[in-house]
């Protein structure tokens, strides 16, 4: 009763001022919040001439693609909705696993409301109060901090704007809620607030398919770290070549190998597939053989999938883009995040350290992956020198990384073909 | 007319001091800084525009936000300064508290000086610990941040009570409101004090101070 009366009293100017009030007060919070998570510090300058530009009396700049999806989310107004607006905030591994750290949420409750408040002047000196609330509060939730610290390399915060009530479920057990601010208006209470996670361990769950390669996430595991495993399995190299190269994986592709009748070189059917599945208590050391051929398939398709769950997340949510605003540039830090992805933990023998046969397709991988000429492998080394050259070559293969991957989709391919 | 009173406790180091009260300060000096006026005519007037900077502190785990004001900067860390001096200077833990006061002014009769009126007092009471090693250092540097976050909070929770402010004064009165000495924003009036006391020596004088200051205050 009491709101309708306020209603029916409140003019038609009114009416309308507060509408245009709430829908600004909510685009500049969700700038606000989403410019606060960027991992850079903000710094605007005061404008003491001028005026009538700047809502609020702020001077928050606006971020055409944040001011985009906030517009796209709130469609209506937010005093009619009834529904509060929500930014989310959720950071993001290379790996793929994510975690919600916030959700800010904005709403009228209409229940609570003061007719006699003038919309003109009080309501909106409060929102201006209510917003440097805000810019105070956003730099001192634990998110804040995370979000200084982002890279493409280890994490990247992504934010999501909706309307409806706050999804809190994945904030983890004992998160954090805190009023920001409220302020009653004609038609209800504006309230804001912010609701965080407080435990802040990452539980391993992988959005996208498993069937990539070499998704891990306990590279950092002592036991499994290539590191380790490389030192422990640097004098069974010499057999393990010969196990797993086929030479004809490379025939056509490059240039021929190896002399025909080379009977010393035993061929198994699946190119590299030691290098593929780590041999050692690896989570996949029981994948068969015979899926090898499949998985590389999928390393190709992986980044496709992964853009393609960023467009589809385009839809509500987005990642943030690390500096200005544009698209391109949120789009390319992704496709940096799917491509680091896939070859986190190739777990590379050295298949020329011995005094084998096999010195050719050693010339062959020192061109492929540009490592600079060893004298070791043309003079017969001690097992310390062995092992100190096949760190180095190994250090290079994980620099050379990329092209590392190029040869191997390459090998793939071929081996599809075949 | 009494005025609202806030404090807040920090136990901080003593190169933490400057930054603790500074943090403090600036959200609330932020919170009650506008922009510019300026009049048109009378009872008509256009406000400027508020530019925000984000501080990192390099003692403790913490960023905050303040005014873009060079020169509002440069007076509050001179307070802030010579009360960290103050408080530094004491041989051994000392403690101390600075206050930032916002007040108006009220016209009085010639020859007197206009009376200035607080309304909200914002006080931070420190107490300085001494630290014997950089893990001790490590750990008092998150501890400061998240009381630090505590305070923060708190002050985001009082501005939004929308208790007494003083009225929008109209052209001629904007000085007994505003401090319009700033170039680029407008506080309200405000004055920063401090005490500062050793381990146990809270003299005679530091006791009359006080109770001076307090029946002013009143």
């Amino acid at each position: 009763m009491v709101m309708k009366m306020a209603t029916v009293r409140l003019t038609c100017q009114d009416k309308k001022d507060l509408e245009k009030f709430t829908k600004f007060l909510a685009l500049k919070a969700a700038q606000i919040i989403v410019q606060s998570r960027l991992g850079e510090k903000v710094q605007s300058k005061c404008k003491p001439h001028l005026s009538g530009t700047d809502w609020f009396n702020l001077a928050i700049q606006d971020l055409p693609e944040v001011h985009a999806e906030t517009k796209k989310a709130l469609c209506g107004d937010l005093v009619n909705a009834h529904l509060p607006m929500c930014v989310e905030i959720s950071l993001r591994t290379v790996e793929g696993d994510t975690m919600m750290l916030e959700t800010w949420s904005l709403g009228v409750l209409p229940d609570q409301c003061d007719p006699s408040v003038r919309v003109t002047y009080t309501v909106y000196n409060r929102m201006c109060v209510l917003l440097k609330s805000l810019l105070s509060v956003t730099r001192v939730t634990p998110a804040y901090k995370l979000s200084r610290r982002q890279g493409p390399d280890s994490y990247v915060i992504c934010y999501r704007i909706y309307m409806g009530e706050p999804q809190l479920h994945n904030l983890g057990e004992g998160y954090n809620q805190v009023r920001v601010g409220q302020l009653c208006t004609p038609v209800g209470t504006i309230q804001l607030s912010v609701s965080f996670r407080t435990k802040m361990t990452i539980s391993p769950q992988h959005t996208g398919k498993d069937t990539s390669i070499m998704l891990k996430s306990d590279h950092f595991h002592p036991d499994l770290s290539p590191r380790h495993m490389r030192y422990q399995q640097s004098e069974e190299n010499n057999t393990s070549l010969t196990e797993t190269i086929k030479i004809g994986a490379f025939a056509d592709n490059v240039k021929p190998l190896t002399q025909p009748g080379e009977s010393d070189l035993v061929m198994p059917n699946i190119p590299f597939s030691s290098l593929l599945t780590p041999q050692h208590q690896s989570p996949r050391q029981h994948t068969p053989p015979q899926q090898a051929p499949s998985q590389p398939s999928s390393v190709v398709t992986n980044p496709e999938t992964g853009s393609g769950e960023e467009a589809e997340d385009d839809g509500n949510g987005n990642a943030t883009p690390r500096c200005a605003s544009a698209a391109d540039s949120r789009r390319s830090s992704c496709s940096m995040v799917s491509a680091n992805e896939d070859f986190i933990m190739v777990d590379l023998k050295t298949p020329f350290a011995g005094n084998n046969a096999n010195s050719d397709l050693g010339a062959f991988y020192r061109d492929c992956q540009s490592a600079p000429q060893l004298k070791t492998f043309s003079e017969q080394p001690t097992l310390a020198e062995q092992v100190e050259d096949i760190t180095k070559t190994l250090e290079a293969f994980e620099s050379n990384m990329r092209e590392y991957d190029d040869m191997l989709n390459s090998l793939c391919l071929n081996e599809n073909n075949n | 007319m009494n005025a609202r009173s806030q404090t807040f406790e920090l136990t901080v180091e003593g190169r933490q001091v400057d930054e603790a009260v500074a943090s403090l300060f600036h959200t609330v000096l932020f919170h009650r800084s506008l922009g510019k006026f300026h009049y048109k005519q009378e009872g008509s007037y256009s406000v400027g525009t508020v530019g925000y900077t984000d501080v990192d502190c390099d003692f403790i785990d913490f960023t905050y936000v303040c005014c873009s004001s060079e020169s509002l900067d440069r007076n509050l860390k001179k307070e802030i300064s010579e009360f960290s001096e103050a408080l530094r200077g004491n041989d051994g833990p000392g403690s101390g508290q600075i206050s930032l006061e916002f007040f108006q002014k009220k016209k009085n009769r010639w020859p007197f000086q206009p009376e200035c009126i607080p309304w909200e007092v914002w006080t931070v009471r420190l107490e300085l610990i001494k630290l014997n090693n950089e893990h001790e250092r490590q750990v008092c540097r998150e501890k400061v941040g998240d009381m630090l976050t505590e305070k923060i909070l708190y002050i985001a929770e009082v501005m939004n009570r929308h208790e007494y402010v003083p009225k929008m004064p109209n052209q001629s009165e904007l000085d007994l409101i505003f401090d319009t000495s700033y170039p680029d924003v407008q506080p309200y009036l405000f004055k920063v004090s401090f005490t500062t006391s050793g381990p146990s020596n809270t003299s005679v004088g530091t006791t009359m101070k006080k109770l001076i200051k307090e029946t002013l205050s009143l």
